[in-house]
């Protein structure tokens, strides 16, 4: 049992994470519904920006081109990264380990040097940037957690379910759809969700390898917040934050009522 | 009967240049109950894997019904294979798990139903269909493995040491269950275990097998009673080795020497004059007592103690060299020994079993 005093700074203390956490998110939503066109002060109730922000095209247009290059890069990345897991589960070659090893790198290497080396690469092959020279980088930071993810799910997978599938007539192609991919779906939809958020958020490969044109969300919004935190900068965090907060409760509740997949 | 279903001709297996399973031959008839017996590791599990096609062959030759199959892939061959740890399908329930070869043969739907309704009768398991595995008692996993396996009708069913994980109460049942279901089935079964007692219960022949050879292949009765080998002697049942000099042999009988008292025993290929000889005689055949019995093979001791075990009493004999033996007696008739005792333990020479080397 914990004691009652231990219990209460434990409690205080979490309530200060919380609030740490918590409160800039807090004023975030309150300054979105703020009067002023300067962010600092509250003046009074609006719904103004609300209305304003879906008329500006620029934040459409971003937010289009990020949704874009979130799909794309989960597509690739959840599709190498679960054949890279598998390969790195099933068999046992020649420099394994050191395959295994360079999938970590990109884990812990900072943004700005895979940013900085596409730029250099585009550069030498001539290459005009666009909003597509952003996919490979963002490819590159997130197919290792992807991999990882996976790699962690199929740590737990009976090898003999494979063997019982073609046992029973399943041949490879079978086996996999059947038996392998069922069970550890749960893990690749976890690396997808976690490449998509990534790339979502993705900032400064984007800002280095996009052409001149084009902006994802969070670029379009740097450039918005160095002219000062406009009203609409707060109601674009509000919706976002308003979606992640849907999207993770309705995940959540799904799981609970599913329990886990195994 | 008497049908070839399963050949192995010449078979061996390296893995990482050692000899799991080195050159081994071996007959299976169609319908018998066949089982592999022996301590771990020495490939009886690695033996039942070529067969199902999970593992191939480094060289020689299997043959299932006539055909050879060393190459082809397990979901050709007409096996099937109950596993040690079960391995149902966690996300599909019971029905589905049954279903699973079925499907993938492409059975109509209507015939899949019957027969997999069939199945899960013949293992008592029929209002089970809709639970998942994770939801049923390691036992019941059983049976739905099995279910799963003989639902394909399959010629040859591979069992590796299914029964492990149960409790003795259960495994003891589902021994019994296993070999009626071999019998209405008709079905070849492959067993493997290490567990002796298991494979004189249910097996038609046991083959037992030791780093990766056949020591000796026989019906249960003559695994028993005639090891041929002295591991089999002393992996089969619990026995007194009993080794010693050859000093004279006869036509149909021997002399062998041993703690300094000579023991009659039967003429054999296996010994020759003046080398080494081993017998084995089960502690059941053996008597002790006070003063030697007449007509059998007596030999002098001190008595050492005496363990009660439930069934019958151990008694334990010194001999003079040191070596001890043990005699097995029902509780009924026993002498009364104590410690200061001279004993005799003595055997009839039938039961006299001489080992190869």
């Amino acid at each position: 049992m914990m004691r009652p005093r231990t219990k209460k700074i434990l409690f205080s203390f979490s309530l200060l994470v919380f609030l740490f956490f918590y409160i800039p998110i807090l004023f975030v939503i309150i300054f979105s519904f703020n009067d002023s066109k300067l962010g600092t002060v509250w003046t009074g109730f609006t719904l103004e920006w609300y209305g304003s922000i879906f008329k500006n095209s620029q934040l459409i247009n971003a937010t289009m081109n990020s949704i874009y290059l979130a799909v794309i890069t989960t597509i690739i990345s959840t599709i190498l990264g679960t054949l890279a897991a598998l390969a790195l589960h099933r068999y046992t070659f020649i420099g394994k380990k050191s395959v295994e090893f360079l999938f970590y790198i990109p884990v812990v290497i900072p943004d700005i040097v895979v940013a900085v080396a596409l730029l250099a690469i585009y550069g030498l092959l001539n290459m005009s940037l666009g909003l597509n020279t952003a996919v490979p980088g963002h490819v590159a930071i997130t197919i290792s957690y992807v991999m990882l993810v996976v790699l962690a799910r199929l740590s737990s997978f009976d090898n003999s379910l494979e063997e019982a599938a073609k046992d029973l007539g399943a041949n490879e192609w079978q086996t996999f759809w059947k038996v392998t991919f069922p069970l550890i779906f749960p893990g690749v939809l976890a690396g997808a969700l976690l490449a998509f958020t990534i790339s979502l958020d993705e900032f400064v490969i984007s800002f280095f390898t996009l052409g001149p044109g084009d902006n994802t969300l969070p670029v379009l919004v740097y450039s918005m917040v160095r002219l000062g935190v406009s009203p609409e900068v707060n109601v674009l965090s509000t919706i976002i934050i308003a979606i992640m907060f849907i999207v993770v409760f309705v995940v959540g509740l799904r799981m609970r009522k599913g329990g886990d997949v195994k | 009967m008497g049908v070839q279903m399963v050949q192995l001709e010449h078979v061996t297996k390296e893995f990482d240049e050692t000899n799991v399973v080195n050159d081994i031959n071996l007959d299976i008839r169609a319908g018998e109950f066949l089982t592999l017996l022996g301590p771990s590791g020495c490939g009886k599990t690695t033996t039942l894997r070529m067969i199902a096609g999970f593992e191939k062959p480094t060289s020689g030759k299997i043959l299932l019904n006539g055909k050879q199959v060393d190459d082809m892939e397990p979901y050709k061959r007409e096996v099937n294979t109950v596993f040690q740890s079960y391995s149902l399908f966690p996300h599909m329930n019971v029905y589905d798990n049954v279903a699973f070869g079925l499907k993938m043969k492409k059975v109509s739907k209507d015939e899949i139903r019957e027969r997999v309704t069939k199945a899960l009768k013949l293992v008592q398991l029929k209002e089970y269909g809709n639970r998942k595995p994770k939801q049923l008692s390691g036992g019941q996993q059983q049976r739905i493995a099995i279910a799963r396996a003989i639902v394909n009708n399959p010629k040859v069913l591979l069992l590796d040491e299914p029964l492990g994980a149960l409790d003795l109460k259960l495994r003891k049942q589902m021994q019994l269950e296993l070999k009626h279901l071999q019998q209405t089935l008709d079905i070849t079964f492959i067993y493997v275990t290490h567990d002796q007692e298991e494979a004189l219960t249910m097996s038609d022949r046991i083959v037992v097998m030791n780093k990766g050879k056949i020591e000796q292949i026989g019906l249960p009765r003559e695994i028993y009673e005639k090891p041929v080998t002295r591991f089999v002697a002393d992996f089969i049942g619990q026995t007194n080795i009993i080794e010693g000099k050859v000093t004279a042999i006869n036509d149909d009988t021997a002399t062998m020497e041993f703690s300094g008292q000579a023991i009659e025993i039967p003429n054999s290929q296996d010994i020759a004059l003046n080398e080494e000889a081993f017998i084995s005689v089960r502690p059941e055949k053996m008597k002790a007592g006070t003063v030697p019995f007449e007509g059998t093979i007596n030999l002098k001791g001190t008595f050492k103690e005496r363990i009660y075990v439930g069934s019958v009493t151990k008694i334990v004999v010194t001999m003079p060299n040191g070596e001890e033996l043990t005699i097995h007696e029902s509780h009924d008739n026993i002498e009364e020994l104590t410690n200061t005792n001279d004993v005799y333990v003595s055997w009839n020479p039938k039961n006299t079993v001489v080992l190869k080397k």
